[in-house]
């Protein structure tokens, strides 16, 4: 059966012409945002930037792309307010209970073994991952001479994550996904809460320092024990996934440990020889140390 | 490999038309297809255990910038939105959801649309949601070709009757034509 249709079906040239004349205002804005406030957007995924760059359109309530462009370059307000929102990324917390689980069995215990500890959590976003981590090593008695190191891009939800306080508060699907990551006691004893906001106890906020970074174009954060980079890469194309790869494992001490994303690969990364699986599900790796490269 | 891709949605109801669907498709079905159905899954594994079983393709959930190979059925992950990158790539975000719905079939769609234009073959299944219509209607726009389940046919016709309803739908198809009509498209 075929439906009548009233779907204006444009000819093939106008298309093309279309997505091309699209195609010039984002490679254009990204081009303003790195010469203006000098973030290299370059690097990130096609597909999501866009859909990111085609949502600031709807929102700011100009008719194109190219629209933005003066608005970034003449105000100072608004290249702050873009950046921010074309680099947020949401999250949760023990998000992928598998791979908290899988650290707790076959990489805390090893971590034991350092005198001192540090953690990059790359990419911290409103600071879930580092909450978690730090309750975690709580809970396993390492919190204590362990320093997690939470950085972002973004200086908003960095403000946001500084605080302590969930940005969502504290819901069973939170006290779920604690339980499946072997958690050892109640979710909410960690938190205290006042006015409906549920904020980390401080002395587990202690043990983390919020700072800014930028994966793309600035050097090793840290030389650390366990880099933890989660579904970030995600939103980097091939070559920057593996720019991005190669600063974590320059960060990596000796035998030191990766954890990426639950959909994230090594399989198209030159690395790949050089960090030996130590759970492929839960995704964590580890640096070989440099007599077995 | 074809030039041509499919590309198919599903919500509520939707895992048996695809089986009904994928399984009269022969080993050398040369148009590598991508499934998209809603779910939160932290586990996917039975869906794809279900849907392997009842074809001959190899069938794989995709992992970020997963590169596509001939002969293959490719799975959108739960909890991620799923957009073709490029011709030969997909990529994965955790955005905000769209119609509740992570991943969101309008913006995988959308971005086949843009990328395979009249290459592109969408297909919108049984659902209980008004996701999938205005990925369609991309399609359309780009000179795609965009098939429905029939609402009489589907287990929960609320997606497909408003895809037909907005004028999203080229063809109102039985899991069975479609299956034909892909079919036709292997050479």
């Amino acid at each position: 059966m075929v439906i009548a249709t009233e779907i204006p079906i444009l000819d093939e040239q106008s298309i093309t012409e279309t997505l091309r004349t699209k195609n010039i205002e984002i490679d254009l804005f990204i081009t303003a945002i790195k010469e203006k406030v000098g973030y290299d957007l370059s690097g990130y995924a096609r597909a999501s930037i866009k859909r990111r760059i085609e949502q600031l359109v709807i929102d700011e309530n100009v008719t194109c792309i190219a629209e933005l462009i003066p608005k970034l370059l003449y105000s100072k307000e608004c290249q702050a307010n873009y950046i921010n929102r074309l680099t947020v990324n949401v999250s949760e917390l023990f998000r992928h209970p598998n791979s908290f689980l899988s650290l707790r069995k076959s990489v805390l215990p090893y971590l034991e073994s350092f005198p001192r500890r540090d953690i990059w959590i790359a990419g911290c976003a409103t600071g879930e991952e580092a909450y978690s981590m730090a309750i975690l090593l709580e809970e396993v008695g390492l919190l204590n001479n362990t320093q997690i190191h939470a950085t972002d891009i973004n200086t908003e939800v960095l403000k946001q994550a500084k605080t302590g306080i969930l940005t969502k508060g504290l819901n069973k699907d939170d006290a779920a996904r604690y339980q499946a990551s072997g958690g050892t006691s109640s979710l909410s004893n960690y938190f205290s809460t006042a006015y409906n906001k549920h904020k980390l106890s401080q002395h587990l906020l202690d043990h983390i320092s919020f700072s800014h970074h930028n994966i793309l174009q600035d050097k090793v954060f840290c030389s650390a024990q366990l880099v933890m980079c989660r579904n970030v890469m995600i939103y980097f194309d091939l070559n920057t996934q593996n720019s991005a790869l190669a600063l974590f494992h320059n960060s990596l001490v000796q035998n030191g440990y990766l954890v990426i994303g639950e959909k994230e690969s090594l399989i198209n990364s030159p690395l790949i020889n050089l960090l030996k699986t130590i759970d492929e599900p839960a995704k964590i790796y580890q640096r070989k140390s440099s007599a077995n490269v | 490999m074809s030039d041509f891709r499919v590309f198919i949605g599903g919500s509520a109801g939707s895992i048996a038309p695809i089986k009904t669907i994928l399984s009269s498709l022969p080993t050398d079905f040369n148009l590598i297809i991508t499934l998209i159905i809603h779910s939160s899954g932290d586990n996917n594994t039975s869906m794809i255990e279900a849907i392997a079983s009842c074809c001959t393709l190899t069938v794989i959930e995709i992992s970020d910038k997963e590169i596509v190979k001939p002969n293959t059925i490719y799975l959108a992950p739960g909890g991620y939105h799923l957009y073709v990158e490029n011709i030969n790539s997909y990529s994965l975000s955790v955005d905000k959801k769209e119609h509740y719905c992570r991943p969101a079939i309008d913006l995988l769609f959308t971005s086949a649309a843009e990328t395979f234009g009249k290459h592109c073959i969408a297909i919108l299944l049984s659902g209980a949601n008004e996701d999938g219509t205005e990925g369609l209607l991309n399609v359309k726009r780009h000179g795609g070709l965009t098939i429905v389940q029939s609402p009489e046919l589907s287990q929960v016709s609320i997606m497909p009757k408003i895809a037909i309803e907005r004028g999203a739908a080229t063809k109102v198809l039985s899991p069975k034509e479609i299956s034909h009509l892909l079919l036709e498209y292997n050479d």
